[in-house]
């Protein structure tokens, strides 16, 4: 189940807050970690955000092509966005502490992403 | 009325005052404008070379006025010494010890002494040499030397070792990128709206600057959950040829970098000891 992974990801990632799980498509998250319970619009900005910093529905925000990462690092948070390779609407999004280990984070939510992707 | 050798010596008194005054003041400026980056307890005085390790070493003595004990951390090794007065009074230890360089150890530096003076910059330039990070812990002073060697003020080091500590400190963007200078292959640094610094082939990023960038700002502006402050976003493939970009941005600066985005993790961590 796709709320096990995000689980198993958020447990992993000392510095992550939460994990969402959604859909560029639709601009909705479809599920989240079961520990976090962030609030509906705060998921809505985060699905939003996602959309703008790598690109959705034709519209890039920056460059020439929809980015397969983004990392938004900023005082007080860092949000790391993945998209999945074969399904480009699917993305992970993970809201962490601005110290999270960023190569290690990326690491996981990779390997979390490919075993809901391809689940 | 003072005679005129009263009068040259009340002049000279007053010139060394307010110099000395000056001096303080630019002291004091430079503690109040420190963005300090501690880690476990220490402060990270130079970062990736930048300033150079050994620059960063003499200003730090050179900002000591009340007699301590300072441990500076390069990789493994440390190196205690004590200051006090702005001045290099002498060094305690080497951590692991380092054997050959023995009589430095426990001695008051002095002028007179230009053999020890070489010995303490070669000892020094040897641990320093290639640090990715310097720090620094303070602690309280500890017994040494006789009371009335003094040592040697950091100036007088500076310039018996030819350091120039008197090198004005990047601002945060230029360090940033000049930190990561490696990870980059192409870079714009815009401030204020003008173009500081270009690095590389800058074709996709000018064209991200000219069409893109303002128009993205504002989204994220508009954003419910936007925060204002310095900011990096790193884009892996957003470029023609598949190639990362990153934009950073911090009051007036913007700068947009091609990036290795193998070094995502370093940049993250080095933007992140700077800007925060």
């Amino acid at each position: 189940m796709v709320v096990n992974e995000l689980d198993t990801l958020l447990a992993a990632s000392v510095g992550c807050q939460a994990i969402a799980f959604a859909d560029l498509s639709t601009r909705m998250i479809l599920v989240t970690d079961t520990r976090s319970k962030l609030p509906r619009e705060t998921l809505d900005a985060l699905c939003v955000q996602a959309a703008t910093v790598l690109g959705a529905h034709g519209k890039i925000g920056l460059g020439a092509n929809p980015s397969r990462l983004a990392l938004l690092a900023e005082k007080t948070s860092v949000h790391l966005f993945l998209r999945a390779s074969d399904e480009p609407d699917d993305v992970l999004c993970c809201v962490c502490a601005p110290d999270v280990n960023v190569d290690k984070l990326v690491d996981e939510a990779t390997k979390c992403l490919n075993r809901i992707s391809g689940g | 009325m003072p005679e005129p050798y009263q009068r040259r010596l009340i002049d000279e008194l007053g010139t060394q005052l307010m110099s000395d005054m000056i001096a303080l003041a630019q002291k004091l400026n430079a503690l109040a404008a420190h963005d300090d980056v501690l880690e476990d307890g220490a402060r990270v005085v130079s970062q990736s070379g930048v300033p150079a390790p050994l620059t960063a070493f003499l200003a730090v003595v050179d900002e000591t006025v009340l007699e301590r004990r300072l441990d500076f951390a390069a990789g493994d090794v440390v190196v205690s010494v004590i200051a006090a007065g702005r001045r290099l009074r002498g060094l305690i230890a080497v951590s692991p010890a380092a054997g050959e360089h023995i009589d430095l150890f426990g001695k008051t530096l002095s002028r007179q002494e230009p053999a020890m003076l070489d010995a303490a910059f070669a000892l020094l330039t040897d641990i320093f040499t290639g640090a990715a990070r310097l720090t620094v812990r303070s602690l309280p002073a500890e017994p040494f030397g006789s009371g009335g060697e003094r040592g040697i003020s950091a100036s007088g080091l500076a310039e018996i070792w030819q350091i120039d500590i008197s090198e004005t400190p990047l601002p945060p963007m230029s360090r940033f990128l000049r930190v990561n200078e490696t990870a980059f292959s192409a870079v714009l640094h815009v401030s204020a709206g003008d173009i500081l610094a270009t690095y590389g082939d800058i074709a996709g990023l000018q064209s991200i600057w000219d069409t893109q960038v303002d128009a993205f700002l504002r989204a994220q502006e508009s954003l419910p959950n936007h925060q204002d402050g310095p900011k990096l976003i790193c884009l892996e493939g957003a470029l023609d040829d598949g190639s990362t970009a990153a934009l950073a941005l911090a009051g007036d600066d913007v700068a947009l970098m091609v990036y290795d985005p193998a070094k995502l993790g370093a940049l993250h961590a080095s933007w992140r000891s700077i800007f925060q």
